[in-house]
């Protein structure tokens, strides 16, 4: 399965999980006793009559978690020549003059203080760069090769991979005021 | 009280008043009211206002206080008419009208317009606007995203939303308009995106464009026709705007019009600057690259130039020329000249003839050393060639850097001491030029540039300067680059506020800061006075960190950690002590 189909894949179990939800929270609405099994009242609401595009209900009980979803793994983790050469690529894809020298922040926001606005997993990052993110993050599915892109990731998480930026103590060393 | 001390140890300060200086263009509404976004369209920020002066201003107390509810830089300044502020916030720019006849200031209206939030990655330098104008009952202003708007002022509702620019090739929209002869004139953003710059006027009625003109490219673009008069020899032949770039480079040169729009009705000219060229790496691009980094006056009605001049030609160092242009005359060599004072990124100070085009003066006003003069017969800088970028070459200690002598604060003219007060930076720069592609919507750039404080250790001073002997009077340095404007009152109280969150007070003749008070947050946008219907004058300035210079505190990224690279957070490592992100305004009275 490519990366593409995967995502695909996922977002279409995503949409049966919530029609799914639906059902269950009018039925506690209706004060209709929770049914232990599978009911036909949980089946997916379709507008047509053919077999479900996607079933997952032998595991699916009102009340219990969800299900887990797909989780995209980088090839590239931890391969120290994939994040040079996605240090390469940031600046080849003009990412350097959005995100910062070594990812530090500029017009688009830092990737080396471990503060993820969409999430770091490696799923997540290689989301934000494959689709774009509506704060102005552009979409380079289209420009970028998936195994480019996930070097792109190997090189991003790894700016912020063992740094502690929670606290910011402006006594003791902190650099002072010059000037006057 | 450091910065007190070390004014009244400046031995460059002394009572001074230059003769005969004055603004162009006086403002013919009420002297109570602020309808532009420097007050006139001399851009003087000057108030016939008097009641706070320098004996009583250290009475001024906070009057009142309202949130805008946007945590970004808050650059420009509210305007007031008829007992009404209107406010503009940064992205997703916002406007209210509040209403100053009732206690507490309720609410008139707020207005969102539709706007792409996509336009937020685009912008370079936070996502800021520089306000709105008013004029014949509404508001006009624009949108991040590359819209112009016009709001009725009674009701909130929107006239007209005109497309202006194109988002896809990075094309945002933060400057202020202005209206001329029933004009609204706007201007680009995105020089470090590779667009290519342009001018607009749109009809205030309908919101109609009646012109469009471009700063690079042929002459029927850049409106360079019959009414175009090169001053300089240099500058003479035809379509200058292709001719001094290689190829087809210019259909990225940048050369936008981000900064501030001046006008004088007598001549019905427009000026206005333009921005760098793209990209900064200039090997690709040899020729003067006209009309980047450059001033320019335009016909009003057509857009025609009527002429040009660039302070930076083949600009190597980011040096825009879109700081303000401010319309005063002056007495020089016995006469009196219809001048125009502009304080350059450059770090140059031009006194040019605003009917010609003649550069009178030009003299630095900032530490510098990336240029020894300005040739007064070609009004060509000379270059110190060990301060001039090239590929495969490390510099150091560029001074100014790339944020300039000053950047979009605007400085502000007395006609009371014929000087100007002007909001300045003190940083160099190292530079490295890097390989660069263009692809569309990302930036274009191609540069590396680390800034440091300049000569002195302080980073920035608010200066008073008489343009017309290029003389700094005296000078309140501070410990963080001046990123406010300025504000001249006739109660010869001058106003400007700080990156580390004070608005501070300072008497217009002797530099002396009389008063200060610690907003909520650093101040980028600039300070405005207005009689209230209580027949009280308030002062009233935004306090909302964040602009090119705050723009990392904007942002919230972390700041003081010993593996920051950050460039604010190499050239300002101290700021978010000091204050913190933020969107307020403060309104000031005795």
């Amino acid at each position: 399965m490519t990366t593409i189909e995967r995502i695909a894949g996922a977002g279409v179990g995503l949409v049966a999980l919530l029609a799914l939800g639906e059902a269950c929270r009018e039925s506690r609405a209706a004060e209709v006793p929770q049914a232990p099994t599978q009911s036909s009242s949980a089946q997916p609401a379709r507008a047509d009559s053919a077999a479900p595009f996607v079933a997952h209900l032998e595991h699916i009980r009102p009340g219990q978690a969800p299900p887990r979803g797909t989780t995209m793994r980088n090839p590239y983790a931890g391969n120290a020549q994939a994040i040079a050469t996605g240090a390469k690529l940031f600046v080849s894809y003009n990412c350097v003059d959005c995100h910062g020298a070594d990812g530090s922040g500029a017009m688009g926001p830092s990737l080396a203080d471990g503060r993820w606005h969409f999430g770091g997993a490696d799923g997540e990052v290689f989301e934000s760069i494959y689709q774009g993110r509506p704060d102005g993050m552009p979409a380079w599915g289209s420009a970028i090769a998936p195994n480019q892109i996930w070097m792109l990731v190997a090189y991003v998480q790894s700016l912020s991979a063992g740094k502690n930026v929670s606290v910011e103590n402006f006594s003791g060393k902190t650099v002072e005021r010059t000037g006057h | 009280m450091l910065a007190l001390a070390t004014a009244c140890s400046n031995p460059e300060r002394s009572p001074t008043t230059v003769p005969g200086a004055r603004i162009a263009v006086p403002r013919d509404g009420p002297a109570g009211e602020w309808s532009m976004p420097a007050g006139d369209y001399s851009n003087s920020r000057y108030s016939e206002l008097d009641q706070i002066t320098a004996e009583n201003v250290k009475g001024l107390h906070v009057a009142w206080a309202f949130s805008t509810g946007v945590l970004r830089g808050h650059e420009g300044a509210p305007l007031v008419v008829n007992n009404t502020m209107y406010l503009v916030t940064p992205y997703p720019n916002v406007s209210y009208a509040l209403d100053l006849t009732q206690e507490g200031q309720p609410l008139k209206w707020k207005t969102r317009p539709e706007n792409a939030q996509a336009a937020t990655g685009l912008a370079c330098c936070d996502v800021v606007n520089r306000g709105a104008t008013y004029y014949d009952g509404r508001i006009y202003y624009n949108l991040l995203d590359g819209h112009t708007v016009a709001v009725n002022a009674s009701d909130g509702t929107v006239a007209w939303r005109t497309a202006m620019g194109d988002l896809s090739h990075g094309e945002t929209i933060t400057m202020a308009p202005i209206v001329a002869r029933g004009k609204v004139i706007v201007g680009s953003s995105g020089g470090e995106m590779g667009v290519r710059g342009w001018i607009a006027a749109l009809d205030a009625k309908t919101g109609k464009q009646l012109w469009r003109a471009y700063n690079v490219g042929p002459d029927a673009d850049i409106k360079a026709g019959a009414r175009y008069t090169a001053f300089y020899p240099q500058n003479r032949g035809p379509n200058q705007g292709t001719s001094s770039w290689p190829g087809e480079s210019w259909k990225v040169g940048g050369a936008t019009v981000w900064g501030w729009i001046s006008y004088d009705p007598a001549l019905n000219l427009i000026y206005h600057g333009t921005s760098n060229p793209g990209p900064w790496n200039g090997v690709g691009r040899p020729g003067d690259n006209k009309w980047s980094a450059a001033i320019i006056a335009r016909d009003a009605d057509s857009g025609e130039i009527v002429w040009a001049f660039q302070p930076t030609p083949h600009d190597l160092w980011d040096y825009d020329a879109v700081n303000e242009n401010i319309l005063v005359d002056l007495p020089l060599g016995g006469t009196t000249r219809k001048a125009l004072v502009h304080f350059d990124r450059n770090g140059f100070a031009y006194t040019i003839d605003r009917a010609t085009g003649e550069v009178i003066l030009a003299k630095a006003y900032v530490p510098m050393n990336w240029s020894t003069g300005v040739d007064l017969k070609t009004g060509r800088p000379v270059l110190a060639p060990d301060k001039v970028p090239a590929p495969g070459k490390k510099l150091s200690q560029i001074c100014p850097s790339l944020e300039g002598g000053k950047n979009q604060q605007p400085a502000a003219f007395s006609p009371r001491t014929g000087l100007f007060y002007v909001p300045t930076n003190n940083l160099c720069m190292d530079f490295e030029t890097r390989d660069v592609s263009y692809i569309a919507g990302t930036p274009y750039i191609g540069a590396n540039a680390p800034e440091v404080a300049g000569p002195g250790g302080y980073r920035g001073e608010f200066i008073a300067w008489d343009a017309t002997t290029g003389r700094k009077l005296w000078g309140v340095k501070e410990p963080f680059p001046v990123w406010s404007g300025a504000l001249a009152t006739k109660g010869d109280v001058v106003f400007y506020g700080t990156l580390d969150g004070w608005l501070k007070a300072v008497n217009a003749r002797t530099g002396d800061v009389l008063w200060k008070f610690k907003v909520g947050s650093g101040v980028v946008g600039n300070p405005m006075t207005y009689l209230g219907p209580d027949g009280k004058q308030y002062v009233a300035v935004y306090a909302g960190i964040g602009g090119d210079m705050g723009l990392l505190i904007a942002g919230d990224v972390a700041a003081n950690l010993p593996y920051d690279v950050r460039e604010r957070g190499s050239t300002l490592p101290d700021l978010a002590r000091w204050t913190s992100w933020g969107g307020e305004l403060f309104v000031f009275a005795l």
